[in-house]
Formats: C-alpha cells, sequence, structure tokens
C-alpha cells in the first residue's frame, strides 16, 4: 500500500546525457522499426533535422521517461522507496509539458517529487480502494533552463 | 515527417489524420524495454504474470503513449508541442505469433483525434485536440489530450 508519509518527499536529483545512439535506439522501439534509416529523420540524422528547423536531432515527446528508468538508477528503487508493491502497480496517467527543445549533448538534470497521494473506491468492489501516488519532475538542460515538465500517476490495484 | 501547418487553417470539429500500429508482438515490447529502461517483468516474463494469475504479458503503456506521440508529430510538427497529456483506459496484449489470426486485432492500435479548442495563450496560437487509442476490436487503451503552438498565415 501507498505510504501517505511521503507526500512531498523528494528524491535524489539525477543528471542524465542525452545521446543520439540512445534517441534513436528509441524511435526505433516507437516506430516498430528495425533501423533508425526508418524512423523520422529528425531522431536520427543532424542534416534532416536541421532541414525541418532544429537545431539539432530531437528525441520523440515521450523519450523523458529515459531520464529515470536509465539516469535515475531504475524503477524498483523509486518503486521500493514509495512502499508500492510491484506486482499490483499500473501506469495510470502520464502528462508533459515542453518548454525547450533537447538534443544529443544535453545533460538533464531531474527533480522528482511526491505531489500528491490518494484513493478510490473500486467501481466494481465497493470497500477496496486503489491508490494512486503523483509523481512531478522537473527537468533541466546544462544551462539551467527547465525544458519539461512531467507528471506520472502511479497505481496500485 | 509532419508538414508545415497553420492555425488559420485549423478549426474546431476537424479530425486528426488517424494512425495504426503494427500488430504489437513480444520483440516490439522488448526493443520497448531496453530502449527505455522499463524492465518491469510484466512486459516480458511470462512466469512472472503467472505469479499474479494473469494469462499473458502487456505492452508498456509508455509503448502505446509513444505511438500515440508518432501520431501527433505525423501531423503537427514536434517544434509545436506545447503539452501531451493521457490516461491509460486499458492494457494491450501482444499478438500471439502462433495464432496471429485470433490475436492480431487485440494488438493493433489506431489512434484518432479531434480539435476541440483553439485560443490564443501568452500570445501563443493554441490548439487543443483530444485523443484516442484504441485496438481494432475498440477496447479503448489511451485516452488524453495535446496542445500545440502554431504559426499563422
Amino acid at each position: 500500500m501507498a505510504d501517505k508519509s511521503k507526500l512531498g518527499m523528494e528524491f535524489p536529483a539525477f543528471t542524465y546525457e542525452v545521446e543520439k545512439g540512445k534517441v534513436a535506439e528509441f524511435a526505433m522501439a516507437i516506430s516498430q522499426k528495425e533501423s533508425k534509416e526508418q524512423v523520422d529523420q529528425v531522431y536520427a540524422d543532424q542534416k534532416a533535422a536541421k532541414d525541418a528547423g532544429y537545431d539539432d536531432i530531437i528525441p520523440p515527446p515521450t523519450f523523458q521517461t529515459c531520464f529515470a528508468l536509465w539516469g535515475g538508477g531504475g524503477l524498483m528503487p523509486m518503486i521500493t522507496a514509495l512502499g508500492i508493491n510491484l506486482g499490483r502497480l499500473l501506469h495510470g496517467e502520464e502528462e508533459y509539458e515542453y518548454f525547450k527543445p533537447v538534443h544529443p549533448g544535453d545533460v538533464i538534470t531531474c527533480q522528482t517529487k511526491v505531489t500528491d497521494i490518494y484513493e478510490k473506491e473500486k467501481k466494481n468492489k465497493p470497500g477496496k480502494f486503489m491508490e494512486f501516488t503523483v509523481l512531478e519532475t522537473e527537468m533541466k538542460n546544462q544551462k539551467g533552463e527547465v525544458v519539461i515538465k512531467s507528471r506520472s500517476t502511479l497505481v496500485e490495484r | 515527417m509532419a508538414k508545415e501547418i497553420y492555425y488559420d487553417d485549423v478549426n474546431v470539429g476537424d479530425e486528426m489524420p488517424s494512425f495504426t500500429s503494427d500488430p504489437l508482438t513480444r520483440t516490439h515490447f522488448v526493443r520497448y524495454a531496453g530502449a527505455s529502461g522499463d524492465f518491469n517483468p510484466l512486459h516480458h516474463d511470462e512466469t512472472f504474470l503467472k505469479l499474479f494469475g494473469m494469462p499473458s504479458v502487456i505492452s508498456h503503456g509508455m509503448l502505446v503513449m509513444g505511438i500515440t506521440g508518432r501520431a501527433i508529430t505525423n501531423w503537427i510538427p514536434q517544434k509545436y508541442l506545447k503539452s501531451f497529456k493521457v490516461r491509460f483506459a486499458g492494457m494491450t496484449m501482444p499478438a500471439d505469433v502462433n495464432d496471429m489470426e485470433n490475436t492480431t486485432a487485440r494488438a493493433t492500435v489506431t489512434v484518432t483525434g479531434k480539435v476541440v479548442n483553439k485560443a490564443e495563450e501568452n500570445g501563443d496560437k493554441v490548439i487543443e485536440c483530444e485523443i484516442q487509442t484504441a485496438d481494432a476490436n475498440g477496447e479503448v487503451k489511451i485516452t488524453g489530450t495535446f496542445k500545440a503552438a502554431l504559426p499563422s498565415k
């Protein structure tokens, strides 16, 4: 069960360096493609990205999910710190606000905070509750500019 | 890649071009696990699922959100995207390669969307769209919204 004493808790900040190869690999995964030549070239080729009006290659709109999973030590430490049972964990909602472009070579610092913990009664099982934990993450680049804010809602069924 | 699009040419009620995925297989889940770093065994280890009485691995919700994002960036150049929000409404099971006939529909998702608002926000000309991602059986996987600040002519 989610631990309500965790409300307001901040996780240790961590950094993630955006790498060209990882951006292309992620683009291939969400594009269901076998090679980087088959994805939208703004994700893989600097010239194509520049031709499309970007300063450099950009990552897909959901790429920042990698920051916590690869840069923050993975899913398990966070789930353990929150006291959530992995076998009951579902991802309820995910939200992004985009402020500045991200490019390979950027070093992103992420600060995650627990901003809400609440429960809802299950529709088909009165008296049984689902627990919701909301995590907000502010992501800044090496210039100190906020590039993305994310909000993730984890559900324990 | 998305073509240039102008605020003036988009109207409330316009449909976003729909986008359909390839049938999702376990191999797609494994590729996404490696790319994203999400190694929750729920998405690749059927023996883990048996502990919870579930019949099959399920997709990462974030893979379906990624596919939903493709539908958006196929229509709107990504540099105009301001926000993207989804609620995960249902799980997606993969196509079984030994039974494609009966499992392709559940593993093939289509993203549709509609413009619900146009407004000026802090000097930006912003469109808001509601989106939905559902499988070929009509089971909804994602409902959501996105906003994009578009250039005007």
